[in-house]
């Protein structure tokens, strides 16, 4: 597995990377010492798991994953900052305290290990899950368990559950690297999760209401209406 | 004692004043009912009726002396200045009430009798009213010194109790104090990463790892045993510094560099403790470690017309992506410099110079 260390201390740096030597699975691809030397070598290398301090010059760990378009698995490394992680809507893989304990490096590898085996990891041109951070809050959104993308200006709101956190992106970058057979563009505005519909309907302009499961009343416009009418076979 | 303590502790006394009150009145008029039906073989109604009236009378009076040692405060006043009031109290209450009582048929009980022994008839005749009046009188004096005595002593006791009480939480509240400020001057960001370090290091360097450790160790001794009125010489809290950085430098390796120029007559100017420590950790945490390529730290230190002037200068990032410059280590810093020197001294902060930042620290030398 294709990982990188993200660190701005050297000493920290190699001494994970000695630690690493024990899982021969894990491959280190790369190694940077801030957010933007980070971001584009995680572009360009596409590594399949992050180890991340918080703390950095330029920009903190949440700043990078902020900024990244193809978000890999993440385990925080840091000295002090674990309220941070913790404060986290979290399901970060794991975070690790420096010195690091062996023990706890496994067994965070362990888990890893877990999610590649159930199919999280596989990387491919859909989006799986969104860094999402607004406000003092973080989240790891997975997007199958996102209901509706509203677009606001150049920002987009998601309805996940109860919360609603605005992405720092536009609704159109986002919506070519949305798993097709799960989302719908239901009009201008707003793209709707197909797994969330819970009943459609006609309305008096010929138009369909789709009703969404927990959520509001979506309008599908009348091009897209003929668009998921012959998709759905209606 | 807490504010809002107050009223609770006070309806609790309150409370505790009318038990004793009527617990005492109470057990006192028992023991007379008891007294005036053996002894003169008074009917018990009569004797109850008669006592009922005459201690309702003086526990009225105690009452009201009570009322009046508060609003005299004379619970303030020495042992010998109170004790002249005390028995004087007794008396000016105990005059009334000690001849209400001879009227009374309970005044048989004190019978002057045997006290007359040595008159001759006639004249035991002729004295027999005053001597008993008399007797009342002091009978009823004593009484109410005796109430006296008591209500003072619980009150030395209750005032002892509520002490203790403060004494211990005010323990409390410096032990916390103290608490406080070995947390802020442990900062455990450095801690950690400096352990980090050392783990490091004792795989690629063991030489520098035991240097790293003996380092470690003379900073957290200095941080732990320091107090905050503690005042060292410049040159003591130096070396703790270079220790620091050193420390600092094996971290960021090649991203920190120090340049130090202390003048040699400044080093036995008397610092707080700490303070410098303070100042150069807030030039690394807000300035050097925000840099993705480091820079240099510049301390330097001079004596002039008995000042000390002390510049630590670092580069720093045009916009911060952490918190403000000033940190609450530098606010704190300056605190204490007010509480130590007043106005003498004082440590600015200048962020004039694009991308730099100089913190000044000026302090008077002492003689």
């Amino acid at each position: 597995m294709k990982a990188m260390i993200i660190d701005d201390e050297p000493p920290a740096r190699r001494e994970l990377r000695r630690l690493l030597a024990d899982f021969s699975w894990i491959q280190i691809v790369g190694e940077a010492g801030n957010v933007s030397q980070a971001a584009n070598m995680v572009e360009s290398l596409s590594p399949q798991l992050l180890f991340l301090d918080i703390q950095m010059p330029g920009g903190s760990g949440f700043d990078l994953l902020a900024r990244l378009e193809h978000l890999p698995q993440v385990i925080f490394t840091t000295a002090h900052d674990e309220h941070a992680v913790r404060a986290f809507e979290v399901n970060a893989l794991d975070y690790l305290l420096k010195p690091i304990d062996p023990a706890r490096l496994a067994a965070a590898l362990a888990r890893v290990k877990n999610a590649a085996a159930a199919g999280v990891l596989q990387p491919g041109a859909v989006l799986e899950q969104l860094f999402v951070r607004d406000g003092p809050q973080c989240w790891f959104v997975p997007l199958r368990e996102v209901s509706l993308l509203t677009s606001e200006g150049n920002y987009v709101r998601l309805s996940w559950g109860n919360a609603h956190p605005l992405l720092g992106r536009a609704l159109a970058t986002l919506e070519p690297r949305l798993d097709p057979a799960r989302f719908f563009r239901a009009n201008r505005r707003q793209i709707i999760n197909l797994d969330f519909v819970e009943s459609v309907e006609l309305g008096v302009s010929g138009r369909l209401h789709a009703q969404l499961r927990d959520g509001p009343e979506v309008e599908i416009s009348r091009r897209q209406t003929r668009l998921f009418k012959l998709q759905r076979g209606i | 004692m807490n504010d809002f303590r107050q009223p609770v502790e006070q309806a609790k006394s309150h409370c505790l004043y009318w038990i004793f009150q009527f617990g005492g009145w109470g057990l006192f008029t028992l023991a007379r009912i008891s007294g005036a039906v053996t002894v003169t073989g008074l009917p018990w109604v009569h004797a109850t009726l008669e006592l009922l009236l005459l201690n309702g009378a003086g526990l009225g009076l105690s009452h009201w002396l009570r009322h009046f040692i508060r609003r005299e405060h004379w619970s303030a006043l020495d042992a010998r200045k109170l004790i002249w009031r005390v028995i004087a109290a007794g008396f000016v209450l105990g005059t009334p009430l000690g001849i209400l009582t001879w009227f009374t048929d309970i005044a048989s009980l004190q019978d002057p009798g045997p006290l007359l022994q040595a008159y001759s008839p006639a004249l035991r005749l002729q004295i027999a009213p005053a001597a008993g009046i008399a007797l009342e009188i002091v009978n009823t004096a004593f009484v109410f010194i005796l109430w006296q005595a008591i209500y003072f002593g619980a009150l030395r006791v209750r005032e002892h109790r509520s002490a203790q009480l403060k004494q211990s939480e005010l323990a409390r509240a410096l032990q916390s104090a103290e608490l406080r400020l070995l947390k802020s001057q442990l900062n455990p960001h450095f801690l950690f990463n400096a352990l980090n370090t050392v783990r490091s290091l004792i795989a690629d360097d063991p030489v520098r790892a035991q240097g790293a450790v003996t380092r470690l160790s003379n900073t957290l001794r200095y941080t732990l045993r320091s107090r905050q009125d503690e005042l060292v010489t410049l040159s003591q809290e130096l070396e703790i510094v270079s220790d620091y950085l050193e420390l600092e430098s094996m971290r960021f390796e090649d991203r920190l560099k120090v340049e130090s120029n202390v003048a040699s007559d400044a080093g036995s100017v008397r610092i707080p403790v700490m303070l410098v420590q303070t100042v150069v950790e807030n030039a690394i945490k807000h300035g050097i470690a925000d840099l993705p390529s480091g820079g240099l730290l510049r301390v330097s230190a001079q004596l002039k017309d008995g000042m000390l002037l002390l510049d630590v200068e670092n580069p720093r990032a045009a916009t911060p992506s952490r918190s403000a410059h000033e940190g609450v280590g530098l606010r704190n810093a300056r605190e204490r410099l007010k509480l130590l020197f007043g106005d003498r001294a004082s440590l600015d902060l200048d962020l004039s110079k694009p991308a730099m930042a100089t913190a000044r620290l000026r302090i008077p030398q002492q003689r």
